[in-house]
């Protein structure tokens, strides 16, 4: 999994951005709160003004705005809410929407059909296949739930008999919207406990250990019966008597662990003679990881911003978290992460600064764990049997003659290498070489700690990010971790249904449905569209806007060379484009970020802990889009001939 | 024919004597002030002059019905008085606040043309809703709705969703959810459509019921016999204008010919007065035995088959025969 860097914000670093108020969350959500407002009132005018005329048109208005903060927000009642939460609830109950459910659990039993066997990581394809699924489903059936109530209930007239009662519009739209929910969170909760069996099940088998053999040392090397298209070999150190002599007896009790295949192993006994392989572990975890700073070296040893770039390490998406400072174009550079990589056999290093490394945060007696996901990149063939070599080095961040004798590893590429960072090691404290001990020697009092990655190997290159070397202090289980999930797909199904309200209170349901449906998908597009507007902002070929597009699917021409039309052409090609693609951008910029949001599943399905912080962020522009929500619909609701 | 022995009653109106309104009847509960309202279309062309200039009162304690045929702005003047469509021009006042407020509605009643109701609730929760929409405390609803389902009598359909109603027992739970809040203004779109006979003569009982509790009582139906019945003030209107208001027994009555009603007269004693009418100067138009109405002969076989329930024996003479004596009894 890899972070971009506004994912290791906290939340108030997200919400107001200390150095860069301009690319706040606070101010995003003010500024479109403003012009949310501002609009209504200028188009609520127009149609007064149409309607009474200007003068009288202007007083409708202001006579609106005092209405809304005189009469229907103060004497909106919690017992009306309910009862209309409780109506729209009973109407979807009534209607069977909970056959969705049974489906969802009916189209699990039959999944694992479908979902690959032969995976390298059946955990992660498990986990975010049920995830992306309950989440398009729910975001689907809040499309359809919330869109449609409400213009049937005009269109059936029942309208009539709620808002001759002293219904104000605040409670029917927060009676919806609650209602919606309720029913949201009646079928999200089953699905969720659904999922949880289904892989936690799908992922359980049993091994049979197939071969044992003593080896020269007085261990047992064996391997697994092949079951669920994978076997394991393991290894079993023979347990040692009172005095600490090795008993070589081969019925003695033991233990032993297997590899890791397939994102897990298990534990092997022997007991009275007989082997029996334990449940697989490890394959569902939730890691609370603690990230450090970091910086480069080149290969002289001179300090850097970045690592070498080696092309195409860019990961996509990140635009967007500059906020209004982005749209207004203060911000104009990439946000996007990029892996840094460092050469082999020079003085080029990442350096990662860890804080909160303290006795009391890791108290295992083995040492701090450690995990690294590193990307190594070949300039050469090199040996191609061990992989890339390379090596940890840690050092005082205070006193930086204090340093341990680097640790060597082989990298292993596309998965999760765990170390351990012993509390005792050899090193040097500037003077002399001698046992260094971790907490006293390498950290500084108040917890910090430098981890030197270098790569060994002269002509070939390792890369990292930010988020590729994490300690970690500390697991959640998984079990939490994907109730976090499920909480970020909650989030996102009230986002749906507080739009799918909003436009039922002025369109006919299938418009409202498809307005909808038109703000979810510009939201998931939003990333591809700051994207444009970062090459065109730069004034990088990268394919244009859609009128350059076209042209250059006709032409058959490539993305990135020259448009290749005259200059008049060109300009107003390029014009049009521009004017489309700002305007696109200053509607995307206010929708919700819901891609942001399905992300969260990437962090269960990787075995991350979903940041706290995150979830944080997420309810609250959650909230935010509620109350503008809740806003245009009281002003549409209010000002709409309900018989007419 | 039977002969009977009571006496001569003379009565001059062919309609019930009209009841006084209370003293306090000036007081005026809707009004309507150069009411007009236009339909338009989309893009705000003219389509249809619902309502021209309507000028009505209705003054608390009266049943004033809204007469005219289909189309002729019935509807639309009740919608506007609830505030479901917005004055074209003028304004309605009800109670003394723009008919667009919605602290209005705490004092009405409204029960729209067709059951405009929730088909997926049971009566008892449909009126339950309906209460906590008036913000009413639990034990309060539960007195209402007990009392409110007795009222229409569906004791024994409480609990059932509304879809497996028939269309008058719909009508009587949405005649009870106008009267959950036990308004002082009560609205009724065509009341008596969809009830059978019996039920149209409780709806009227019952209206009539409710104006004697001081409530005051709008209704538009084109059943005009239903608006003669129970009606103290019509206004007619027709396509979009008042063509008439006034007291029902004012308009109705033909003021230039006298009706006598009586029991038991032999032929010489008709030909007798006949006589006098002549000597008087009076020109006799038709002299009859009354029939009896329609409505009138169904409720009494009803009620005589409450009394004895079993098959009445029915030939093509016996109608005929029944018939009379049903209209003589």
């Amino acid at each position: 999994m890899t972070l971009q860097p506004e994912d290791f914000w906290s939340f108030t670093e997200w919400l107001l951005r200390p150095n860069a108020f301009l690319e706040s969350a606070l101010l995003q959500g003010v500024v479109l709160l403003v012009l949310a407002i501002l609009i209504g009132l200028l188009v609520g005018y127009l149609i007064s003004a149409v309607r009474f005329g200007p003068s009288e048109g202007f007083y409708a208005v202001a006579r609106g705005v005092r209405d809304f903060f005189k009469f229907d927000l103060p004497g909106t009642s919690p017992r009306r809410i309910w009862a209309l939460a409780r109506l729209a609830y009973k109407e979807a109950i009534r209607r069977r929407v909970l056959v969705v459910v049974g489906m969802f659990v009916v189209g699990l039993l039959f999944a694992g059909w479908y979902l690959d066997p032969k995976s390298s990581d059946p955990g992660r394809l498990y986990i975010s296949f049920v995830l992306t699924a309950t989440n398009y489903l729910i975001l689907l059936l809040a499309l359809f739930i919330s869109t449609f109530s409400l213009p049937a209930d005009i269109k059936n007239r029942t309208i009539y008999t709620i808002v001759t009662k002293p219904v104000r519009a605040t409670e029917i739209v927060l009676g919806r919207m609650i209602g919606f929910v309720g029913v949201g969170t009646l079928m999200l909760v089953p699905m969720g406990i659904a999922s949880y069996f289904f892989v936690t099940r799908g992922l359980r088998h049993d091994h049979e250990v197939a071969d044992i053999k003593a080896t020269e040392d007085g261990r047992f090397e064996g391997t697994t019966s092949f079951d669920q298209y994978h076997q394991h070999t393991f290894t079993i150190d023979s347990p040692l008597d009172d005095e600490g002599n090795p008993i070589t007896d081969s019925d003695a009790d033991a233990i032993g662990i297997t590899d890791m295949v397939r994102g897990h192993r298990h534990v092997v006994r022997r007991i009275d003679g007989k082997y029996v392989v334990g449940e697989p572990t490890g394959a569902l975890r939730a890691r609370v990881p603690s990230y450090g700073t970091l910086v480069f070296t080149d290969r002289a040893g001179e300090l850097k911003e970045a690592g070498i770039d080696v092309g195409n390490e860019k990961a996509s998406g990140g635009y967007g978290s500059a906020g209004v400072a982005r749209l207004v174009g203060m911000v104009q550079g990439p946000r996007r992460l990029e892996h840094g990589y460092m050469e082999g056999g020079t003085l080029a290093s990442a350096i990662f600064t860890f804080s909160g490394v303290t006795a009391s945060n890791y108290p295992d007696e083995d040492g701090v764990p450690m995990e690294m996901a590193l990307r190594a990149y070949r300039s050469i063939k090199g040996d191609i049997i061990s992989g890339l070599n390379g090596s940890i080095t840690l050092r005082n961040p205070d006193n930086k003659s204090i340093e341990s004798t680097p640790i060597t590893f082989v990298i292993k590429e596309y998965e999760i290498a765990e170390e351990t960072l012993p509390r005792q090691l050899e090193g040097t404290d500037g003077k002399e070489t001698r046992t260094l001990s971790l907490f006293e020697d390498l950290v500084t009092p108040d917890g910090r700690v430098d981890v030197i990655i270098k790569c060994l190997d002269s002509e070939q290159y390792l890369g990292t990010s930010l988020s590729n070397i994490y300690l970690r202090p500390a697991e959640t289980s998984f079990a939490l971790n994907l109730a976090k999930s499920y909480a970020s797909i909650w989030l996102q199904m009230v986002m749906v249904i507080a739009f799918g309200v909003m436009f039922s209170t002025f369109l006919s349901g299938p418009v409202a449905m498809v307005a909808t449906f038109v703000c979810v998908l510009l939201g998931f597009a939003a990333e591809q569209i700051y994207s444009i507007r970062y090459y065109m902002d730069r004034n990088e070929s990268m394919g244009g806007g859609p009128v350059e597009s076209m042209v250059r699917l006709l032409r058959q021409d490539a993305m990135t060379t020259q448009l290749d039309v005259d200059g008049v052409a060109s300009q107003v090609i390029k014009s049009i484009d521009s004017v489309i693609i700002y305007i696109l951008d200053v509607i995307a910029s206010s929708l919700p970020n819901l891609p942001k949001m399905v992300g969260t599943a990437e962090y269960a399905a990787s075995g991350f802990d979903i940041f706290g912080s995150l979830l944080a962020r997420h309810g609250v522009a959650t909230l935010g889009y509620v109350i503008v929500a809740f806003i245009i619909s009281y002003f549409f609701l209010k000002t709409r001939e309900i018989a007419a | 024919m039977p002969v009977a022995t009571e006496p001569v009653a003379v009565v001059d109106a062919p309609v019930k004597p009209f009841v006084n309104p209370p003293a306090s009847s000036t007081d005026v509960v809707i009004e309507a002030r150069n009411l007009s309202k236009v339909y338009r279309d989309f893009w705000g062309r003219k389509k249809v002059a619902a309502l021209k200039s309507l000028d009505i009162e209705v003054r608390k304690g009266e049943i004033f019905g809204l007469l005219g045929p289909n189309g002729s702005g019935k509807s639309t003047t009740i919608k506007l008085i609830l505030g479901l469509l917005f004055p074209t021009s003028g304004r309605v006042l009800v109670f003394d606040k723009d008919a667009t407020e919605t602290s209005k509605n705490e004092r009405i009643g409204y029960l729209p043309e067709e059951s405009y109701l929730y088909k997926f609730l049971t009566t008892d929760e449909t009126l339950d809703f309906y209460g906590r929409l008036f913000d009413l405390s639990g034990a309060e609803r539960k007195r209402r709705v007990d009392h409110l389902v007795n009222l229409v009598g569906l004791q024994n359909a409480r609990h059932r969703q509304l879809k497996e109603y028939s269309k008058g027992m719909t009508r009587r739970v949405g005649l009870a959810q106008a009267l959950i809040n036990d308004p002082d203004l009560i609205l009724l779109d065509e009341p008596t459509t969809g009830l059978d006979p019996i039920g149209t003569r409780e709806m009227k009982d019952l209206i009539l019921n409710l104006r004697d509790q001081g409530k005051t009582i709008v209704l538009c139906s084109h059943q005009l016999a239903d608006v003669q019945d129970v009606c103290d003030r019509v206004a007619i209107l027709h396509q979009g204008e008042l063509k008439e208001l006034g007291r029902v027994a004012d308009l109705l009555k033909v003021q230039d010919v006298t009706e006598v009603h009586a029991r038991g007269l032999t032929d010489a004693a008709k030909n007798e007065i006949v006589e006098v009418i002549r000597r008087h100067g009076g020109t006799v138009e038709s002299i009859d035995n009354p029939t009896t109405t329609m409505e009138d002969l169904f409720l009494n076989i009803v009620r005589e088959s409450d009394r004895r329930p079993g098959a009445r024996r029915v030939s093509g003479a016996e109608i005929t025969d029944n018939a009379d004596s049903g209209a003589a009894s």
